[in-house]
């Protein structure tokens, strides 16, 4: 309602502001219309009375009625009053009064002259405040019940119209919630004639949507199988055949091929990473313990015989850290950056991974400074700052883009915070 | 130890089979679940390594098939899957370890012995009896500080007694843990491992006992 584009909003405003223009309409076109009218009968009615009284006059003496007092009868000059009308027989004449047959009027009465066949004038007069007040009375009779009836009414539509649009709310509210990682049907039933099909439109949508990712997904997985399965193949059979060979080249030469296999798994794997750092993967419906996450790949990439013993977990006071990010997207982050932090710190020094109750979540190695240009850089695809340090040159490329799916932010730090050497990435996610 | 391999891809699983056993353990190489089903209801294994995509369902639903009849034989997942879902998902459902793929061998044969020791199958890393030094997981013996050097199936027999050191190990249990299946047993070939042994570490390190086994002489 706050949206000025609001149909609700639009509704109220536009449908209130016809119907009160009609209700003020209606009774201002009453009360002109009831203005005539009023003045129509009221002429009538005092010419009626100037005729019906004439024979009065002429028969003098039976003047004096319920109706018609002669409170002191003169031939020059006499005045009658009626309930309603005052009557003047031969009236002096005046300025503002015209001698004439018919209708007159004065600035406060409406005056109907006759002339009597003995020659003599007859003058019914009524004062307009009589006929203003009969106006402002019927007037009054159509206006107070709108003007009570009107707030009332204001609040019936006011209902009925959020009553009507609230399956659009709703609908809203449903389709609004949707994102990457919520792409179940909308499933929102009795919807109006005219929502049903927008809603049965968006499932239908989201069901190929939500197919089209599970395709993804799939393809990712049996991409990975694929890809995996037969490295995995030939480098066990390699490395049983360097087992097995005696020392000579034949030997050195299948060290070679095992390295290049075991090369190649790696790219394999930055490859598959990259492939899903482009897709669907960030953030998620429900929230993960990231804390929980970060112990499970220090555990996995501790095991590796090169990284024994060269990770360090630093979760001083925060034993768990939720966020709502797809737990997958954040593990391809974190396991990025503590490679790159293992791969290009100094060999056999430790890299610290540390969690922070404000979200934050540090991978410090030590190493030497790398160049603010350089910074600004390596996170680009293939690029790799001055190292001699074997990788893909995708790594940092991965992390940033999975960063900005999620929704956070990574900052690259060198020297790292608190010490003159080394390399620092920070990855912030807000709650 | 006596391991049963899941593992559908022909390359793969050979080498690792080799591989377990130049390890000294006992492996037998299934390559789908229905065959491992009728193999781990005849043997009682001592660890499982398991593959997730295999030609008849998933190896993840094995595991919790395991676990839900109470077996709690250790299993390391070896598996392309590579997220951390799918591990999560895996660990959950009761499996000791995981292995992406592609692994190095070496990686594995310490996940074995890890795996293995949490589960008691083997004693501490350095285990000392008398003038020896064992290191199982490095394979490397010592005795009077001098490294001797043990065949693959004089570690298995080794790894057997060692498993409860001073108490009686059969010798059926001993020939389950030389041979994989469809390998030939000999009537001797327990004492004949037996007997090499004893000449490498110390006869007296070995006792007979008649009519039930062997055992470590613990001191």
């Amino acid at each position: 309602m706050t949206n000025s584009r609001s149909l609700t909003r639009r509704l109220i405003l536009g449908l209130g502001g016809a119907t009160l223009l009609v209700w003020i309409s209606v009774p201002t076109i009453a009360a002109l219309r009831l203005s005539k009218v009023v003045d129509d009968l009221s002429d009538d009615l005092l010419k009626l009375t100037a005729v019906f009284m004439e024979p009065a006059l002429i028969d003098e003496g039976k003047v004096d009625s319920d109706y018609i007092r002669v409170p002191g009868y003169t031939p020059s000059f006499e005045k009658y009053w009626t309930v309603r009308y005052s009557v003047e027989v031969n009236p002096r004449p005046s300025p503002g009064t015209p001698a004439l047959d018919g209708f007159s009027q004065t600035a406060t009465d409406r005056i109907y002259t006759l002339k009597m066949p003995d020659g003599r004038i007859l003058r019914v007069a009524e004062p307009l405040d009589l006929r203003r007040q009969s106006i402002k009375n019927g007037a009054a009779l159509v206006l107070v019940p709108i003007l009570v009836l009107l707030p009332f009414s204001i609040a019936v539509w006011w209902m009925v119209i959020r009553r009507s649009l609230a399956p659009i709310k709703v609908l809203q509210q449903e389709i609004g919630s949707r994102d990457g990682c919520n792409l179940s049907p909308v499933g929102v039933i009795d919807l109006p004639a005219e929502l049903a099909p927008i809603a049965a439109s968006v499932d239908r949508l989201l069901e190929r949507l939500r197919t089209a990712l599970d395709r993804e997904r799939e393809c990712a997985a049996n991409s990975a199988h694929e890809l995996r399965t037969p490295i995995a193949g030939s480098l066990a059979q390699m490395q049983r055949l360097v087992a097995e060979l005696p020392q000579g080249s034949a030997k050195t030469r299948a060290r070679g091929i095992e390295k290049a296999l075991s090369s190649l798994g790696s790219r394999v794997e930055k490859l598959l990473q990259l492939a899903r750092a482009e897709s669907e993967i960030g953030v998620a419906v429900h929230a993960i313990d990231l804390v929980r996450a970060v112990r499970l790949e220090i555990e996995d990439l501790g095991k590796k015989p090169q990284y024994a013993g060269r990770l360090i977990l630093d979760v001083d006071g925060c034993p768990s850290l939720m966020r709502k990010v797809d737990v997958d997207a954040f593990a391809i982050l974190l396991r990025n950056l503590i490679e790159n932090a293992l791969i290009h710190g100094l060999p056999g020094t430790p890299a610290t991974v540390s969690v922070r109750t404000e979200g934050s979540i540090a991978i410090a190695n030590a190493g030497p400074v790398v160049p603010l240009p350089d910074l600004e850089e390596i996170t680009k695809r293939f690029r790799r700052g001055a190292t001699g340090a074997a990788g893909s040159g995708l790594g940092l490329h991965i992390a940033s883009m999975v960063i900005k799916r999620i929704g956070g932010s990574l900052e690259l730090a060198s020297p790292a915070r608190g010490r003159d050497d080394g390399f620092e990435a920070i990855i912030r996610i807000p709650p | 130890m006596r391991i049963l391999l899941i593992e559908d891809d022909e390359t793969l699983g050979s080498a690792v089979r080799e591989h377990t056993v130049a390890d000294g353990h006992a492996a037998d190489w299934v390559k789908d679940l229905s065959e491992a089903r009728d193999y781990a209801s005849v043997v009682a294994y001592e660890l499982t390594l398991l593959d997730i995509h295999l030609p008849d369902g998933n190896g993840i639903d094995y595991v919790r098939e395991m676990r839900k009849r109470l077996d709690s034989t250790p299993v390391i997942i070896l598996t392309a899957r590579d997220q951390i879902s799918d591990r999560i998902e895996g660990l959950n459902a009761g499996a000791d370890d995981y292995l992406l793929k592609p692994f190095d061998l070496g990686e594995l044969s310490a996940r074995i012995y890890a795996v293995a020791r949490r589960h008691g199958h083997f004693p501490e890393p350095i285990y000392s009896l008398g003038t020896l030094a064992i290191q199982s997981a490095e394979r490397r013996l010592y005795r009077h500080g001098q490294a001797v050097y043990l065949t693959a199936r004089e570690w298995a027999v080794l790894d057997c007694l060692l498993r409860r050191p001073g108490t009686v190990v059969s010798k059926r249990k001993i020939e389950d843990a030389l041979y994989s299946f469809g390998s030939e047993i000999e009537s001797n070939t327990v004492e004949v491992y037996v007997s090499r042994l004893r000449k490498k570490i110390g006869g007296d390190v070995i006792a007979t006992v008649r009519g039930l086994g062997y055992r470590l002489v613990v001191t």
